[in-house]
């Protein structure tokens, strides 16, 4: 069943020059339990997606969507305080950079009690035990300590730990994870990619894993959507997206990444060019300058998703009947 | 005529210390010795990678080599000379030939410079005439891929991978024999991080210029170098060609780096299993006793808190810093 529905969210960032279209009319879903991957470069919406159906966006921005229902409850509908009380406690959120999501000021008992004093409701005594067992959960050592220090005190791992605490304290229905590894060496990452996988196994929440890490991507997640210029280009299972990707866009990031496996050396073959510029991006389908299979529709209409597999699709004229057949030149 | 077999750039127990703040007022300042005896060789018209976490000293190592730090002790031999205590205007000689390119495109190119300043600034320091100058930076800006009208534009204007691009340009405009690569394209995107590390290895077949590949990214370091270091805590611990080591490393720290890093393919990831360490790295103010490894290392003995191993040879070509598996 569905947890989260989205449908034909458009989130548009008013700056100085014009309107940037960070995202472009998108509809996806996140199943109860899963592992959802969002996978782009920067630039792809792929941030802005989530942040947007969280509704944590500045001022500037604006979001449109026809739906945005989480459990039933529609989201564009709730105002301040309905919201505060579904953030951290219906959904958490996980950040890239845990020196600036974490509160310098404040210890790290005093951030991780917060959340358990306004949503459970939880006296300071009681708060407290909670928080050194989520400390013993999330596998840091000494945690009585830890809780007495700030988050400068901590190397990033640590902090990553600690975000990972805060956003579990709640049970949470789904977390988002946005590139949580991304600042972390891979010995640490490793060690917080087993962390979420544990914590997501027993808690059975969703979990949304915001990443431009193939890597990561594939050993963790078990559905995929891949994101270009602030649409959808291909969505589908873990297989279907590493097996047998539809989207040329998916092939060139396949081809980008080096195979460590193989041991032998094959030349890359990057994307040519540069992503679309979100103030003016093309008006066909935006990965259309920088695909070498390019046809003419490609640069006037926007090539629709469509069904190629259970539960996959694309985004790409090339799937229509009576385009060329073409196939995935393996690297 | 130089000699072609001879390494460009051969390090000997190099050490690079620095002297850092001590955390009480009265105490005295602490060492941090970022790079503790390190020797490693690289041949012309070759990559050598250097691999390791923030911390461990492979930047260090890179920015000592062109001696942008002056090293504590150790020798630097760069095409037979010691350029170690080298100052002024003899190290200046030896600065035309040996060049660096940066992690960040957006720190290291002077915001207020043009592009043409910014690649003309090296030829400019090594007295080429104004006329020469234009010519080989117009031929420059098209090797890297971007066009001549270009040249007068700032920074800003371009994308990172753009900037890198400027960067590389700068980089070559010398025709140096050798390049430090301080992780070049972390900050960059997937589908663009192909496209620098596709130029950088057609840069090197055509001039046959040496790299210093840094970065923590093993996936990309395998894939761009001949010769692999492993680097933990200002020492290398495991050295070899890189298909020896992709395929029989030893050390318990390559092993696990090895495994830590994530392969976009769920079949092989599903099959492997992850080596998560304990821990975090220690401090290098404070190293630990021995080998630095040790404290996250399962297979740690008493021997390994007393001695520090040394680089031994195990096979040809293959140097391993480690008491246990060297016997193994």
């Amino acid at each position: 069943m569905a947890l989260l529905e989205v449908e034909n969210l458009t989130t548009t960032f008013r700056i100085g020059v014009g309107r940037v279209q960070a995202v472009r009319g998108i509809s996806f879903h996140v199943d109860e339990g899963e592992f959802l991957g969002i996978v782009g470069e920067s630039g792809s919406g792929k941030s802005v997606t989530m942040l947007s159906v969280m509704n944590l966006l500045p001022d500037y921005a604006t979001i449109k969507a026809d739906a945005i229902r989480f459990n039933g409850v529609e989201m564009t509908k709730l105002r301040g305080k309905e919201l505060r009380a579904m953030h951290g406690k219906e959904i958490s959120m996980i950040f890239q950079d845990p020196m600036t999501s974490l509160n310098p000021l404040f210890t790290v008992e005093q951030q991780l009690i917060e959340p358990l004093k306004i949503h459970l409701g939880m006296k300071k005594a009681e708060a407290r035990a909670k928080a050194l067992e989520l400390l013993r959960q999330v596998e840091i050592p000494a945690p009585e300590e830890r809780l007495k220090q700030y988050p400068h005190e901590l190397s990033g791992g640590m902090r990553q730990r600690v975000m990972i605490a805060m956003a579990v304290a709640c049970n949470p229905k789904m977390i988002i994870a946005d590139e949580p590894t991304t600042a972390l060496d891979v010995t640490i990452q490793a060690q917080i990619l087993e962390l979420l996988e544990g914590l997501k196994r027993n808690s059975g929440a969703s979990v949304v894993m915001i990443t431009h890490d193939l890597g990561v991507i594939a050993s963790m997640c078990s559905r995929i959507i891949v994101m270009y210029g602030g649409t959808i280009c291909e969505e589908g299972s873990a297989r279907d997206i590493f097996y047998a990707p539809r989207h040329p866009y998916t092939w060139g990031l396949l081809n980008s990444v080096p195979k460590i496996s193989t041991g032998e050396h094959k030349k890359l073959v990057p994307i040519p060019g540069t992503p679309p510029d979100m103030l003016k991006p093309p008006a066909g389908c935006p990965f259309a300058p920088r695909c070498r299979y390019c046809m003419r529709v490609c640069t006037t209409v926007a090539p629709p998703l469509l069904q190629c597999g259970e539960g996959h699709r694309a985004a790409c004229h090339l799937m229509h009947p009576n385009a060329p057949k073409i196939q995935r030149e393996d690297a | 005529m130089t000699d072609q077999t001879k390494p460009i750039l051969s390090v000997r127990d190099l050490h690079t210390w620095f002297s850092v703040d001590a955390k009480e007022v009265f105490a005295k300042r602490a060492l941090l010795k970022a790079v503790d005896g390190v020797s490693f060789d690289i041949k012309r018209g070759e990559t050598f990678g250097l691999v390791g976490e923030s911390g461990c000293g492979k930047t260090t190592v890179g920015r000592t080599v062109v001696r942008l730090y002056r090293p504590h002790s150790g020798q630097i031999f760069f095409d037979g000379v010691d350029i170690s205590k080298l100052e002024g205007r003899a190290l200046m000689t030896y600065r035309r030939r040996m060049q660096m390119i940066f992690q960040d495109p957006y720190a290291s190119l002077d915001p207020r410079m043009t592009v043409e300043d910014i690649i003309a600034e090296p030829l400019k320091l090594q007295g080429v005439k104004k006329l020469e100058r234009r010519l080989r930076v117009r031929e420059l800006i098209g090797r890297v891929g971007l066009k001549a009208d270009h040249l007068n534009r700032y920074p800003h204007e371009f994308s990172g991978g753009q900037r890198q691009r400027i960067g590389i340009a700068r980089a070559l405009a010398t025709k140096p024999d050798f390049i430090v690569c301080d992780e070049p394209i972390s900050a960059l995107d997937v589908s663009i991080q192909a496209q620098v590390i596709n130029m950088l290895e057609e840069m090197q077949e055509e001039m046959g210029i040496a790299f210093l590949f840094i970065s923590h990214d093993l996936s990309m370091v395998s894939h761009i170098s001949h010769r692999v270091g492993v680097m933990y805590l200002g020492h290398l611990v495991e050295m070899a060609d890189m298909r020896e080591l992709y395929e029989h490393h030893l050390h318990p720290y390559t092993t696990a780096l090895m495994s830590a890093v994530p392969i976009a393919d769920p079949d092989k990831a599903a099959a492997t299993k992850r080596i998560v360490l304990q821990g975090d790295v220690p401090t290098p103010i404070n190293p630990p006793s021995g080998c630095p490894f040790r404290t996250r290392c399962s297979h740690c003995t008493e021997r390994c808190a007393s001695e520090m191993p040394k680089m031994k040879e195990v096979s040809p070509g293959h140097f391993l810093a480690c008491h246990v598996m060297e016997n193994a």
